[in-house]
């Protein structure tokens, strides 16, 4: 039944095309319900383990049990027991069932020093039985910084308590040794008094020798003062004596220099002949030195030239 | 030949008179050559008279040689070195350095070093008349040389003087004689012979003779100008024409003599 004339020709099929687009979104909610299944383990094959827990403190439904560092289950449920004990099943993913052993145990760790916590099971023996799905396992709190806090306080306050009975022990060495040192300084007291006046003695003597000594250094000094003034005194007169000299051989100078001057006239002629002489021998035996080359260079008495003399030197029996 | 032909040959010409000419000789290192260098230089030194230059040279060449390891080189040098010192009258000197060759327990020097060595430590030993030493030298020299090497006659000449030294005048007289007729003997030790010779004579008073081997020496010596020597012969025959009574002849002979020896003493460089 048409309850209206549908003219407009945009409105034909109105209903089809409604239900094609809820079919589509129902679709698409139900694709992204898989895929949130999926993400969430919630098609994969579970296999639940139990263990008995002596707290469910740190322990809460969701938390992540991991084997060897991966995730393969979570805590299901957690619940107290008739006896007081808590009741733990975790679920564990039925594939990864096969790698747990029997006497494999369930840990309760903290992930680094203060992160959250985390069940870790282990692995087990290789000899004992693959555990079977809705096995138990042991389980066991492995200690964190709380406990570790705990432990050492445990350790420490009777080491503390031990401290403050021997601080505190009338009779115990650390009060005796106090005592024994307050005797001791008094004693060194006594002994440095003692000692004060042995250097007072042994000042007194120093003083008494040492002042002869310093009294002879004293006159040493005046000595050499006294020599000072002398030298400071007789000093100009030598200094005097040696300008005479330095004089007399000025004079000697001079008088050296007019005897020079004198035979002056008369060197020129000398030196001009034995220049002519020297002249005349450098010609010499450059004229000898030169004919010898020539000689020696020409074929004829090139190949004649004597041999150098390479024998003992000539000496006979009459020599 | 074709006009070709004698082109050719002449550009071949060129090329073969240098294949003909050798090879330079090779430059000998610096040492060997400042060792040969300082030798020349002694022995020019000593040539031209100049003794001390000489024994520095030879001296110098001596160090230069012994860093070496020449050792030939080194014992021909210091005999050399044992000359010249002589010469230069310091005849301790002189043996010192002869010793050192022959003294040498390890026979590291030519053995004709040693006779020469030997030979000279003799002549020297003569000349101080140390006669006694100068015996075993002499023998030492002769057994090296066996009568057969250059120095035999030498040897011979000194042999002959040192019997004259020691009064055998017959002994003296018939080797000199014989070594003074061997020509190989050379003539500077054959005219020694002829003046130990008339020596001999002298003293055996055959003065004749005496004159006549006297002036033969004279002959040889100055041929040779040996100054020193000449003065011997004149006074030699001085001597003996005083023996026979020519005093003129004799006061000639001496004054000739005189004449030698103050020129000679002139001409030598002082040492």
């Amino acid at each position: 039944m048409t309850l209206l004339d549908d003219k407009d020709e945009r409105f034909k099929n109105l209903f089809g095309k409604a239900a094609v687009f809820v079919l589509l979104a129902a679709l698409g909610m139900g694709l992204a319900l898989v895929w949130a299944g999926v993400k969430k383990d919630a098609f994969t094959a579970k296999s639940p383990v139990h263990f008995v827990a002596d707290s469910g403190q740190d322990l809460s439904v969701g938390m992540p049990v991991k084997f060897s560092g991966f995730k393969i289950g979570k805590l299901n449920t957690l619940t107290l027991d008739e006896q007081g004990h808590v009741q733990v099943t975790v679920d564990i993913d039925s594939k990864y069932l096969g790698l747990i052993r029997q006497d494999a145990v369930m840990s309760l760790k903290k992930e680094g020093v203060i992160g959250d916590g985390v069940l870790e099971i282990g692995r087990g023996a290789e000899d004992k039985p693959v555990l079977a799905s809705g096995g138990r396992v042991r389980f066991e709190r492995v200690n964190g910084l709380e406990q570790a806090v705990v432990e050492v306080k445990d350790r420490i306050m009777p080491i503390l308590d031990d401290i403050h009975q021997t601080l505190h022990d009338p009779d115990g060495d650390v009060r005796q040794t106090l005592k024994n040192l307050r005797e001791f300084s008094a004693e060194m007291r006594v002994t440095r008094e003692k000692l004060d006046r042995v250097l007072g003695k042994i000042d007194g003597n120093i003083n008494s020798e040492v002042e002869p000594l310093l009294h002879s250094l004293r006159l040493s000094a005046a000595n050499a003062e006294t020599l000072s003034g002398k030298l400071d005194y007789e000093l100009p007169v030598l200094l005097n004596k040696a300008d005479t000299t330095m004089e007399n051989l000025r004079q000697a100078s001079e008088t050296i220099k007019d005897a020079v001057q004198r035979s002056a006239p008369q060197l020129p002629g000398v030196i001009s002949e034995t220049h002519a002489t020297l002249g005349k021998t450098q010609k010499l035996i450059g004229d000898t030195q030169e004919a010898v080359d020539t000689l020696s260079t020409h074929w004829p008495l090139k190949s004649d030239a004597p041999a150098p003399e390479t024998g003992p030197v000539r000496m006979d029996s009459h020599d | 030949m074709t006009k070709r032909g004698a082109i050719n040959l002449l550009l071949i010409l060129p090329g073969l008179l240098a294949a003909c000419g050798s090879a330079p000789a090779p430059r000998p290192p610096l040492a060997i050559e400042q060792a040969r260098a300082a030798d020349k230089n002694a022995r020019k030194a000593l040539r031209d008279g100049e003794l001390l230059r000489a024994q520095h040279d030879f001296a110098t060449t001596l160090v230069l040689q012994q860093s070496l390891d020449d050792t030939a080189g080194a014992a021909t040098t210091l005999i050399n070195l044992a000359t010249v010192t002589h010469q230069l009258r310091d005849d301790e000197a002189s043996l010192a350095s002869l010793d050192k060759i022959l003294q040498e327990k390890q026979a590291i020097y030519p053995p004709e070093s040693q006779l020469t060595a030997a030979f000279r430590k003799a002549v020297i030993l003569t000349d101080l008349s140390r006669l006694s030493e100068a015996e075993p030298a002499l023998q030492y020299a002769e057994n090296l040389c066996g009568k057969k090497c250059a120095l035999n006659f030498g040897i011979e000449a000194l042999r002959a003087r040192m019997l004259l030294l020691n009064g055998d005048a017959e002994g003296a007289l018939a080797l000199a004689q014989a070594v003074s007729k061997q020509s190989e003997a050379g003539k500077e030790e054959q005219a020694n012979a002829l003046r130990v010779a008339a020596t001999a004579e002298e003293k055996l008073a055959r003065s004749a003779s005496a004159m006549q081997h006297f002036q033969a020496a004279l002959e040889m010596d100055k041929a040779l100008g040996l100054s020193a020597r000449i003065g011997d012969d004149l006074n030699g025959m001085a001597r003996v024409s005083a023996q026979l009574g020519r005093d003129s002849e004799a006061a000639e002979y001496s004054r000739r003599a005189v004449l030698v020896d103050e020129a000679h003493r002139q001409s030598v460089p002082a040492p």
